[in-house]
């Protein structure tokens, strides 16, 4: 990302509505790369567009990388991926582990460069929602938070400030060693992490990929490649802590 | 204000067309603006086919670098999308007998023409005999093509008074065909016929056929200057002048044009196409041709406004821009339906618009 007066990959405004109908109802269209592809909303949810759009232009118009949803940490130059669904406690973990020691990379995309395999940092701040605000507030109380907010889904959420090094470091790519499927389940015990068979973690992945159709063999190639060279594995658990243990002993070098 | 800085730039992608080489003179912002303007004007293909070539600032930015992978893998992404309804097209009408023609740009696509490069393809049209319209109907049916909701005018609209039928949307990929019977609307003033169209159509693979060279670029014409919307189809003017100029190669293509305008009764859009493709892009086209096409020209008086309507809808043409381009939209109209039925057709139309959508 950039600042507006010096292009870069996406250009994002948010502009009012012309016309009569501003005087009664206010609403703010997306202008991304100076077309307007969306219909105007309320402009009281402007800011929750903002976001919107970032990740619309990251998931659909970077098509230099594969982009899967995943959040992406990285410790001694080897990125660990953690791919899955909303709600499965992605970022909560990424959090985690981000306060842990591991260098943040996003808690929403993992970019990876089709032709080096990499991927690319992308270190925005961390959406957490629910009970994963205190969590992670009783795990970090130095960490700066947003004030709380109530999403489109009624959901209590804030964003953590990523970590000064990640962002100087947004520049630094690394090449992914692990692949995990994490799965919150509430009152699970023990923590439970089991290898994937390669086949599934594809799937698993091009289920999980904004741009893999746009990318045509590309992407079929990169994702192949990809769990070839990564190890790949399923991680239940019910206890933020053993989680921790669980991955730290599993990448432990 | 900052945010007309980052809008599409469609005066450099204009001067872009007529000079390709002058994008490698822009600054890196400035290219990306008049990538933005290709895309827009799905000329993204096009513009794509430049950076092939070399046609890009150097000292590119690294961001820049992304920005042109992802339009390399949009355009290839059309592409590739076309080909395949094409793909699905062929196993529908495999075997059935019906003669199918693909028109415009899945044509260009099919037949690997210029114009067909990273092509962003919005609607298939397809140009069967009407005779076979309802066996066209039950193949795309079968294959998965369905008609949409419509109200009695709509299906009236299409069945009695077009030259096509009501697109039909595949419940899956809700990809559209649009499927024709001839190539401008029965209510038309000029007819041409379609059966000339199926005689000199060309193959382009397994049972599928694309027009022959001189009705393609006739069919463009006519589409542009008689039955479209002039307005913002500066990409059809392109399609014309690359057709043109891959067809020109051809000594025989020029006699052919002539011939088959005069068939066809498609000699006035033949002359504004030479005409506005000469004017904008230089399109090489000999002069025993001008000279002939001289006398498809309109009265004076006609060609001055039409000259004056054209100039202002392409890109940068002023503020009367939008009034020309209503303008032309109405001739469109006038051209295409006797008097009356134009006025309450563009009546109802305006008044749709009011109308709050489902």
């Amino acid at each position: 990302m950039a600042r507006a007066d010096d292009p870069g990959h996406f250009d994002i405004a948010i502009v009012s509505s012309g016309g009569v109908r501003r005087v009664w109802r206010r609403q703010a269209n997306l202008v991304i790369n100076g077309a307007r592809p969306f219909l105007p909303l309320p402009a009281d949810i402007a800011g929750a567009m903002f976001e919107w759009a970032m990740n619309w232009c990251v998931g659909n118009r970077a098509l230099a990388w594969v982009s899967v949803h995943a959040a992406v940490v990285e410790r001694h130059g080897r990125a660990l991926i953690l791919s899955a669904e909303s709600g499965a406690g992605k970022s909560t973990l990424c959090a985690a582990l981000a306060l842990a020691g591991w260098r943040l990379f996003s808690d929403e995309f993992a970019l990876v460069d089709p032709s080096t395999l990499t991927v690319a940092p992308l270190p925005r701040p961390v959406s957490l929602k629910e009970a994963s605000i205190e969590v992670i507030g009783r795990r970090a109380p130095d960490a700066v938070f947003s004030r709380e907010g109530i999403d489109i889904e009624h959901h209590r959420f804030v964003h953590m400030r990523p970590p000064s090094d990640s962002v100087a470091r947004a520049a630094q790519t690394a090449a992914p060693r692990w692949i995990v499927f994490p799965r919150y389940v509430a009152g699970r015990a023990p923590t439970t992490i089991a290898p994937l068979f390669k086949a599934h973690a594809l799937m698993r992945l091009v289920d999980q990929s904004f741009n893999y159709n746009n990318l045509g063999s590309s992407g079929f190639t990169t994702v192949a490649d990809l769990v070839r060279r990564s190890e790949c594995y399923v991680l239940e658990y019910g206890d933020l802590d053993d989680a921790l243990a669980a991955l730290d002993s599993m990448t432990a070098v | 204000m900052r945010r007309f800085d980052l809008a599409p730039d469609y005066g450099r992608l204009a001067g872009a067309l007529r000079d390709p080489a002058s994008l490698e003179r822009l600054s890196a912002s400035e290219f990306s603006r008049a990538m933005d303007a290709a895309q827009d004007a799905r000329l993204l293909g096009w513009f794509v086919a430049q950076i092939d070539t070399g046609r890009i600032p150097q000292h590119a930015p690294p961001w820049l670098g992304d920005r042109v992978a992802t339009a390399r893998t949009l355009a290839a992404e059309y592409e590739r999308s076309v080909r395949w309804e094409i793909d699905r097209l062929q196993r529908a009408f495999l075997g059935s007998g019906v003669t199918w023609v693909l028109l415009k740009g899945a044509g260009y696509v099919a037949a690997g023409l210029e114009p067909g490069r990273g092509r962003r393809v919005a609607d298939i049209d397809i140009l069967v005999p009407e005779d076979d319209l309802p066996r066209t109907e039950a193949l795309l049916h079968g294959a998965g093509w369905e008609f949409g909701e419509l109200d009695p005018y709509d299906t009236r609209y299409y069945r009695e008074w077009m030259h096509e039928i009501p697109p039909m949307v595949h419940r899956e990929r809700r990809s559209v065909v649009d499927v024709h019977h001839a190539i401008l609307p029965r209510t038309s003033r000029l007819k041409p016929s379609s059966a000339r169209l199926f005689e000199r159509a060309v193959p382009a693979g397994a049972e599928l056929r694309v027009l022959a060279p001189a009705h393609m670029v006739l069919h463009g014409a006519a589409h542009l200057f008689h039955d479209g919307e002039i307005a913002g189809a500066i990409r059809d003017v392109v399609d014309l002048d690359q057709l043109l100029r891959r067809f020109g190669r051809e000594e025989s293509f020029w006699p052919d044009l002539a011939r088959e305008a005069a068939a066809l009764g498609l000699t006035r859009p033949a002359y504004y196409a030479l005409r506005y493709a000469r004017e904008w892009f230089g399109t090489p086209v000999p002069d025993a041709v001008i000279e002939e096409s001289a006398r498809w020209a309109p009265p004076a008086p006609l060609r001055r406004l039409m000259d004056a309507l054209v100039r202002r809808t392409i890109p940068g043409g002023g503020s009367m821009s939008q009034v020309a381009a209503y303008t032309l939209y109405v001739r469109s109209h006038w051209l295409r339906m006797p008097p009356l039925q134009v006025a309450r057709h563009l009546a109802r139309k305006s008044l749709r618009r009011y109308r709050p959508t489902p």
